[in-house]
């Protein structure tokens, strides 16, 4: 039941921080970064839910992105549905391998991860475009685009853990309660 | 690692795979239910934004709202007119057409749409708007306002659609130079500056032309393309010489940052 539990708040988080990153405006002077949450949200998730459910969870984040960004003009994919599940498993599975620490209370990993992630996400998603276009373009923005989501995601990982952090009783192990193994 | 983990991370792995094989049409039909189930809840969201950065502006009196509904009900009534006599100029343009053996030209309907949110990703440059394929909205169905170009349909869904904007470097738009025999593809740039109006390239064009700057630029509506000949999409600002061809920085004609109201091209009558 707890396992459950986790898992759907899990989902229903991933589903909120799509609905909040799709209302929130471009940031002019970060050359138009947008917030990009989800992969935070369900970084968070990886690290607190055993494997399988980490698994679930990547399936289902996977599949809503992709649905939100598929880029179809002329016939032509940009970015195929399902890439986004491969990114998710892989992504999930490194917070994943963390968990026992963050069980204990370790959960400054949670920063970095955060981070790197959402980064990894965007460059992800700039790598398939540019492959399936004329090839690779660089230019200051891109930088902008791939780093600025990733820092704002590392800033807001603490803020987002201490408004979990009450509620781990209801998720599977009472993640981050400083269990001791 | 457990059989059971393994198995499950398979499995998972398998279902991205199947769902990257599937059709395009599949994909965007697949889309376009899930964004109809998402809609109510991204309007709410889209509205509150929307009020929240429009508080204390365009708050207006009674009198200046009623100057204004005058103002626009004088505007209507001119502009019916002048549509009339354009029909009919535009029917006796047919008729000539007709006897001397040209192809008539195709008269389109026009449906006016509400941006109702923009620029969601961070690598295309599209909006939203709220027509969809209950209000006769088809896929690849050009966009425009008054002024000019804006983009075309991608994904329809039951009452709003997803527009490309022509500053994507996906939406590519066969264009001709205003006074010249000049033509090439024009297309956005993949990663467009924040806050700016955009910047547009046309190219293919013979290295030698001679193009000067504000020279305005039109759909060439080639063979059976998305876009009708003829509607303004930019001005040259500067042209430049590259080894194989010529190429045109183009200024987009219409603001797509700022605009609300557009039309969707959507059909001949």
């Amino acid at each position: 039941m707890k396992a459950a539990t986790g898992l759907a708040a899990a989902c229903a988080g991933v589903f909120l921080a799509l609905l909040l990153q799709q209302a929130l405006p471009a940031v002019h002077v970060l050359h138009g970064a947008r917030f990009v949450f989800v992969p935070l949200i369900f970084c968070m998730a990886a690290m607190a839910l055993p494997f399988p459910l980490m698994l679930a969870a990547a399936l289902f984040t996977g599949f809503l992105c992709d649905l939100m960004y598929l880029h179809v003009v002329g016939g032509r994919v940009e970015i195929a549905l399902g890439c986004s599940i491969v990114f998710f498993v892989i992504y999930g599975s490194v917070a994943n391998g963390l968990r026992p620490g963050y069980l204990q209370g370790h959960w400054w990993p949670l920063i970095p991860l955060a981070g790197g992630g959402t980064a990894a996400y965007l460059l992800m998603q700039f790598v398939m475009i540019s492959l399936r276009r004329d090839g690779f373009e660089f230019d200051a923005a891109l930088v902008w685009r791939v780093l600025a989501p990733g820092c704002i995601a590392s800033v807001f990982a603490p803020i987002l853990y201490a408004a979990v952090k009450p509620f781990a009783s209801m998720l599977p192990q009472g993640f981050a309660t400083e269990r001791r193994y | 690692m457990k059989k059971l983990n393994i198995a499950l991370l398979l499995a998972v792995l398998a279902a991205g795979v199947y769902l990257s094989a599937l059709p395009a049409g599949e994909m965007q039909s697949l889309q376009g239910r899930f964004l109809s189930v998402l809609a109510p809840f991204l309007r709410t969201g889209n509205a509150v934004q929307e009020k929240l950065g429009s508080v204390g502006q365009e708050l207006k009196t009674l009198d200046e709202l009623d100057a204004e509904n005058r103002k626009l009900s004088d505007q209507n009534r001119v502009l019916l007119a002048t549509n009339n006599l354009l029909r009919e100029i535009e029917a006796e343009n047919n008729r000539l057409r007709t006897a001397i053996g040209y192809r008539e030209r195709s008269v389109f309907n026009l449906l006016p749409a509400r941006i109702i949110s923009r620029d969601a990703s961070t690598w295309w440059n599209t909006v939203r708007i709220n027509r969809g394929f209950e209000d006769g909205v088809e896929t690849d169905q050009p966009v425009l306002t008054e002024i000019g170009l804006v983009g075309k349909t991608t994904t329809v869904t039951k009452s709003e659609s997803i527009v490309v904007l022509v500053t994507d470097e996906t939406c590519r738009v066969a264009a001709k130079v205003e006074g010249t025999r000049e033509q090439g593809i024009l297309s956005g740039k993949r990663i467009q500056e924040s806050g700016t109006p955009g910047e547009l390239h046309l190219n293919f064009l013979t290295k030698n032309a001679v193009l000067e700057p504000g020279q305005k630029v039109y759909t060439a509506g080639v063979g059976r393309g998305v876009f009708p000949s003829g509607i303004l999409v930019g001005s040259v600002r500067e042209f430049r010489t590259r080894p194989l061809d010529g190429q045109a920085a183009v200024d987009p004609a219409v603001d797509l940052s700022g605009t609300e109201d557009v039309f969707v091209v959507v059909g001949a009558k």
